[in-house]
């Protein structure tokens, strides 16, 4: 009698969940401290345990490693000793270790579904349609049933990071790869290469700064993660931000928010510099 | 003897006439004027928004505006008469309704819930044990919060391993803050993590995810609430309310509070001023009003599982528990309503 089909899934994916929390759940929460002892927490432990002065060290040789510019360096060092000067360095060092490890995970599943991707025509039809749902359904629908899961607290929020954010790196994978010139693999295949000798030798080479391209936007995406991830107890600069917008105390939450900003920024012009170096360096080889 | 036979004679009649006179007409809503709701937004003031209504609309023939906002939006359209009743107001809570009732501008009438607790809690068979699912009693001597620092492995903190984790408010919330410092009186900063969950949800979710695999957790909990409907937990006692205590709890910069548990929690119905003066027959109604704690957990973990809003669990409560909701109205008015909830 309706025009519209009464259409309900609200029971059958609850009781789907609640009989996974009830059947996998415990096995899932052990998964979750393997995570934790295993990567996180000794990364997230060397962070804060280390001096700064270190940390600060570190950030501009990567930087100047990066962009081979001291004017790129040195502001970007200074960027993340303003974040210490907020009071926010022990927070910073949470975050990095969440992003870090994220973006490693990413990384590792992303790129061989890339690679995959790039070459079967049929999984990328299955594969890029996926990624689409990934990135756009709001975080929190699949926030709560993993913290239902995985219980509270950074492994979940790691896991959500890393299901939005590993969208641009598997794009841009295949984009790369399949962008590889024609004309300079069929030179490789004439002197008689294996298809690992072309993958590794040859595509990806030529494929690294769209790889890394993939790989900056994936950090960029989780570090906007970061807040999100923090409305499920992920503890660092996020919480700040949350406990600031929540109390009404925007000068908190702002300062916080530009913390995030400026790890940011330092992170982007690192990855994009070791995007970009590849290329003058080739072209120099070539002259000489 | 006699005497009090005859004054319960005499009260019963008193309250008999008063019944009749009150009996039909609400001089407000005979004017034409709407009574304008306020549309709370948690879960119980929902169901109690739905509940008064219905009353309104199918008793005394009102026209109801529900109008839905923020409880310090509510609380200061209250005190302007924008809006003339909001169905559960936690007395006391907050600044802008004590300025409102000082300055005599709103009133708080009736007992809508009696015996709301907030406190600290663990599932109960942590404590005891059950059968159904053979789970064992993993801490049968726990009652206290002082007992906690000799269970801070079982409740452990997968991030810090040498710790318990306590499961506290979201940040932003007023019980957060009180959490905090109770942590402090307790001494237990040292054995636990004061966890904060980031949001409501994310609290909830732990909780119910806990309690499906019979796990251990330490949280804060409140009711009425669906999740204390659908699950047994167990308070931990705390040192009884003491007024000077507890204030050093609400300050989050005192370095050494003192223990105490929250104050009674007084939930009523808040009503204008304007409206008050205006509808004796309303008021008196309000002043009946009132859902028994379990009836109302249970009802709210209703709204929880079923896809259903609070006017389904509303109109299963008036078809079903006439024992309860005649004893708010008149007779007549009882009538009315009982006409449009049985053929169903």
């Amino acid at each position: 009698m309706d025009f519209f089909v009464p259409l309900d899934l609200r029971e059958p994916i609850n009781q789907a969940v609640d009989s996974l929390v009830v059947r996998y759940g415990d096995r899932l929460h052990v998964l979750n401290d393997l995570i934790l002892q295993g990567l996180l927490l000794p990364l997230e432990r060397a962070l804060r345990g280390a001096p700064p002065w270190v940390i600060l060290l570190v950030v501009a040789l990567l930087a100047w490693r990066a962009t081979r510019r001291w004017q790129v360096a040195l502001p970007l060092t200074v960027a993340c000793y303003l974040i210490g000067c907020f009071g926010l360095w022990d927070a910073l060092m949470q975050t990095l270790a969440l992003v870090l490890v994220a973006t490693v995970l990413a990384v590792v599943a992303g790129l061989p579904l890339g690679i995959v991707a790039a070459h079967s025509r049929r999984l990328r039809a299955v594969v890029l349609p996926v990624l689409d749902v990934m990135q756009t359904l709001p975080t929190f629908v699949y926030l709560i049933p993993a913290v239902m899961l995985f219980g509270l607290g950074k492994v979940p929020a790691i896991l959500a990071t890393v299901v939005y954010a590993i969208c641009p790196l598997v794009r841009l994978t295949d984009l790369g790869l399949r962008q590889v010139d024609p004309d300079v693999q069929e030179a490789a295949h004439s002197f008689g290469t294996t298809r690992w000798q072309m993958l590794l030798g040859v595509q990806l080479p030529l494929a690294w700064p769209s790889i890394l391209a993939g790989v900056n936007q994936t950090v960029m995406m989780a570090l906007s993660m970061v807040v999100v991830a923090s409305m499920i107890g992920a503890r660092g600069l996020g919480e700040e931000v949350l406990a600031g917008i929540q109390t009404l105390d925007v000068g908190r939450g702002l300062q916080a928010g530009l913390a995030i900003v400026l790890l940011a920024v330092a992170i982007d012009r690192i990855t994009q510099g070791f995007g970009r170096v590849r290329r003058p360096i080739r072209d120099e080889e070539r002259r000489s | 003897m006699q005497r009090s036979t005859c004054s319960t004679l005499f009260a019963l009649a008193l309250a008999l006439s008063a019944g009749a006179a009150a009996a039909t007409t609400s001089p407000w809503c005979q004017s034409g004027k709407p009574v304008k709701v306020a549309g709370l937004n948690w879960e119980s003031g929902e169901l109690l928004t739905e509940l008064v209504a219905t009353v309104l609309e199918q008793g005394y023939g009102c026209r109801v505006e529900r109008v839905p906002s923020n409880t310090i939006t509510i609380e200061n359209a209250l005190a302007q008469n924008d809006i003339q009743l909001v169905a559960e107001e936690w007395v006391g809570r907050s600044e802008i309704w004590n300025k409102a009732a000082a300055a005599g501008k709103v009133k708080a009438v009736g007992n809508v819930i009696v015996g709301a607790t907030e406190g600290w809690y663990v599932p109960e068979y942590v404590v005891k044990g059950e059968k159904t699912r053979k789970i064992r009693p993993a801490a049968p001597q726990l009652q206290a919060v002082s007992d906690l620092p000799k269970y801070k492995q079982l409740f452990r903190d997968n991030e810090e391993p040498d710790k318990g984790r306590f499961l506290n408010c979201p940040s932003g919330w007023t019980c957060e803050g009180v959490n905090s410092q109770k942590l402090k009186a307790y001494g237990l900063t040292d054995s636990y993590v004061n966890f904060r969950p980031g949001s409501g949800a994310a609290l909830d979710a732990a909780v119910a995810s806990a309690y499906q695999r019979g796990q251990p957790v330490l949280f804060y909990y409140w009711s009425p609430t669906a999740l204390m409907g659908k699950y047994r937990f167990i308070q931990l006692t705390e040192p009884a309310y003491n007024e000077a205590c507890f204030k050093t709890l609400t300050d989050r910069n005192q370095a050494k509070p003192c223990g105490s548990a929250a104050p009674e929690a007084v939930i009523q119905a808040g009503v204008s001023r304007v409206f008050h003066d205006a509808d004796p027959v309303l008021i008196d109604f309000l002043g009946k009003f009132n859902v028994p704690l379990p009836l109302l957990n249970a009802a709210l973990a209703g709204m929880a599982n079923n896809p259903g809003s609070a006017a389904v669990q509303s109109r299963r409560f008036f078809a079903t528990r006439p024992d309860i909701w005649r004893a708010w109205v008149p007779d007549d008015v009882a009538q009315r309503i009982a006409a449009r909830n049985t053929g169903k």
